[in-house]
């Protein structure tokens, strides 16, 4: 242990002292995911998506003259509490222009009011909850779909093209879990679905075979997970063990290659989750994206795509504002318009919601997320 | 499934739960019988002891050993290690300020806690990581209910070795003697028992407890994380106090009954109100019995 603990140490005087004679000025761009902890692995895919987009971007030449973007990467450790540290952070860094992220609901809910008071744009690449949006906040804009658009195709796909009519939902009890899992709800039911049960897990607990023989004696078609891949692992394994037969169903946080490594492969096999994309390598705009990620990290994750769009409307928004000015960069965004997007065309609604996204339906063959179609939203 | 069969599956469910918190109770109560320290860092050794287990199984694995073969060696290997760490915790943590008010011992035990918590993260990175499915899954049906092969080695392991510590504390030389050590120090250290000696092996015996249940906790769960150590932890420490705090079989009882609890708080109310259901029955409890089940030795003392 001695060895890492001299190498963290030694890494952080080092870049301290860089810190300190940096001379060359620099147009910062802040990112806050969760970098530790259980959900890092997501993080760290968003962050890659980023700090490539802010690598082409240097590559290609100064950001505004005479100034090069600079990623600064915050750990926000999927806390609330956290991640409004880490947007103060943020915002007391004058060299910062605008903050990507951030991941969870729960933490971009309150750090997104402290971007609003220091009017800095704040574009979130992942955080799917319809309510963020909704505090009429100009300083936000997001690149993912939003959960009543994903928990209505998720609803749609359960009930026509499963078959399922008897359905257990679970969530984690956050504001990302409960607010999707009331959307799916509402529309299962909708369709006319009978809902066995609606309860919430706590996150980070280990245990879930009460709960799943529970479920297993109403003997529903379908169980339906809002939260993320650690606890969705957890219940996909230990559903195989108490023998569970039902179809297992869930959403956007678990589409990562970790929820089938840690659930095992054979477990996994054959649950559907809906992402809040179709297939990424499919998409023809995206295709010098998919190639550079690629190259560079590997396999794409979850938000890779959203974090990297995220970075480039940043960046977009900079350049437009031909100046290192907050105010400035945050009054571009007012003619942001069919910006040339990985999605295709790009545009926000008005309350910064991306237009025209799909959601997309996966499934687990053979110890690998593959797509199945692109969920009807009728 | 019949009303009766999910019973019977929920007391199996929460039978494991119960017997990987005694084990760990176990620890926290031996500790506080002989010193009245709460030792808060026995969660994080607890946790040492699932990735030495996860380590050991990845390099015998890698030299293609069998499983059972893995599974004793992750296991001992992980005993002999969380022992060790146990008695050099107590050595240079513990042992110099003995003599000081207990406090200083509290905030100690706290401080070692966070250190073993942020070592872990360190050396095992932030991450889940994930257990190899080890031992061949098997699943028996017995009148519906539903027994699978880990959750009976859960319930023998547990069972064999609070046994083996009750004939080690009541039958035997060193029994006897930490016995003796948790009723009056000073006198033992007359009568030339190596009380120091004694406090030490406690440590170690608790640890070593700890780290099988580390062990049966991973191959369970099948996700490890450096932090897990600490709900779990506190979990115990609550088993350890719910059958009286100091008292060993209290510690079985406290930690069967919390895993019973909550199994059938999350099976029969709901999964997300189960903790404090659990939580509530606890301070009932301690409201009209504040010594726990089993009770403890406190009026001896005083």
């Amino acid at each position: 242990m001695m060895p890492r603990v001299w190498c963290f140490l030694s890494l952080a005087v080092a870049v301290f002292v860089c810190g300190c004679s940096q001379q060359a000025p620099v147009i910062k761009i802040g990112f806050s995911g969760p970098l530790t902890g259980d959900q890092a692995p997501l993080g760290e895919d968003m962050l890659h998506g980023a700090q490539l987009a802010i690598d082409q971007a240097n590559a290609r030449g100064d950001a505004l003259p005479g100034l090069k973007l600079e990623l600064v990467a915050m750990d926000d450790q999927r806390s609330p509490t956290q991640s409004v540290t880490v947007a103060k952070k943020l915002v007391s860094d004058a060299d910062v222009m605008a903050v990507i992220g951030h991941l969870n609901s729960n933490c971009t809910m309150p750090a997104s009011a402290v971007y609003h008071q220091a009017r800095i744009l704040n574009i979130s690449p992942a955080s799917s909850n319809p309510q963020i949006s909704r505090q009429g906040f100009d300083t936000f804009y997001r690149t993912s779909a939003t959960d009543d658009m994903q928990g209505l195709g998720a609803a749609h796909y359960a009930f026509h093209d499963l078959g399922a009519r008897r359905i257990f939902i679970l969530d984690d009890m956050t504001t990302y879990g409960r607010g999707f899992s009331n959307e799916v709800e509402i529309h299962l039911k909708k369709l006319g679905a009978e809902i066995l049960g609606h309860e919430g897990i706590n996150q980070g607990e280990k245990d879930f075979a009460p709960l799943l023989t529970k479920i297993k004696a109403l003997s529903p078609d379908l169980v339906f997970f809002a939260g993320m891949f650690p606890e969705g692992a957890l219940l996909i394994r230990q559903r195989s063990e108490v023998g569970l037969a039902a179809q297992f169903m869930g959403g956007d946080g678990l589409f990562d290659p970790a929820l089938i490594e840690l659930a095992g492969a054979q477990a996994a096999e054959g649950i559907y989750l809906t992402t809040i994309t179709t297939d990424i390598t499919k998409i023809p705009t995206a295709q010098a994206f998919v190639k550079a990620y690629q190259e560079r990290y590997g396999d794409i994750g979850a938000y890779s795509a959203y974090a990297y769009e995220a970075a480039n409307i940043v960046i977009w928004a900079i350049q437009k504002a031909a100046k290192k000015d907050r105010a400035a960069v945050l009054a571009a965004m007012q003619s942001f318009k069919d910006f040339p997007g990985i999605f295709g065309n790009a545009n926000f609604d008005g309350k910064g919601d991306p237009i025209g996204r799909q959601i997309g339906i996966f499934t687990v063959r053979n110890g690998k997320f593959e797509f199945v179609k692109t969920a009807s939203l009728q | 499934m019949t009303p009766l069969q999910v019973f019977l599956q929920q007391l199996a469910n929460g039978f494991t739960l119960g017997s990987i918190y005694a084990l760990i109770a176990l620890g926290y109560t031996m500790v506080y019988g002989v010193i009245q320290l709460i030792n808060f860092a026995h969660g994080e050794v607890f946790m040492v002891g699932a990735y030495v287990t996860l380590a050991l199984i990845l390099a015998l694995a890698a030299l293609g050993a069998p499983w059972w073969l893995l599974l004793l060696a992750g296991c001992a290997g992980a005993m002999i290690a969380c022992g060790l760490l146990g008695g050099v915790v107590e050595r240079l943590a513990y042992r110099p300020i003995r003599q000081a008010p207990r406090l200083n011992a509290l905030i100690t035990a706290i401080g070692i806690s966070f250190f073993l918590q942020n070592a872990l993260m360190l050396i095992f990175g932030a991450t889940d990581r994930q257990f190899p499915a080890v031992m061949p899954f098997i699943r028996w049906n017995i009148g519906g209910v539903t027994i699978t092969l880990m959750q009976l080695v859960v319930w023998i392991s547990g069972a064999v070795l609070m046994g083996a510590l009750q004939v080690l504390v009541m039958s035997t030389k060193l029994g006897k003697a930490m016995r003796a050590t948790a009723q009056d120090r000073t006198a033992c250290a007359l009568l030339g028992i190596p009380v120091d000696r004694i406090i030490a092996l406690t440590f170690v015996i608790g640890s070593m407890l700890a780290a099988v249940g580390g062990t049966l906790f991973g191959l369970n769960y099948g996700t490890i994380n450096f932090h897990d150590g600490y709900l779990t932890g506190m979990k115990a420490f609550t088993a350890a106090v719910l059958g009286g705090i100091g008292n060993i079989p209290g510690a079985m009882v406290g930690g069967l009954v919390l895993g019973l609890l909550e199994g059938l708080g999350a099976g029969y109310l709901s999964s997300q109100w189960k903790n404090v259901f659990t939580f509530l029955i606890l301070v009932a409890l301690l409201l009209f019995k504040p010594t726990g089940l089993l009770g403890e030795r406190v009026a001896e003392r005083a």
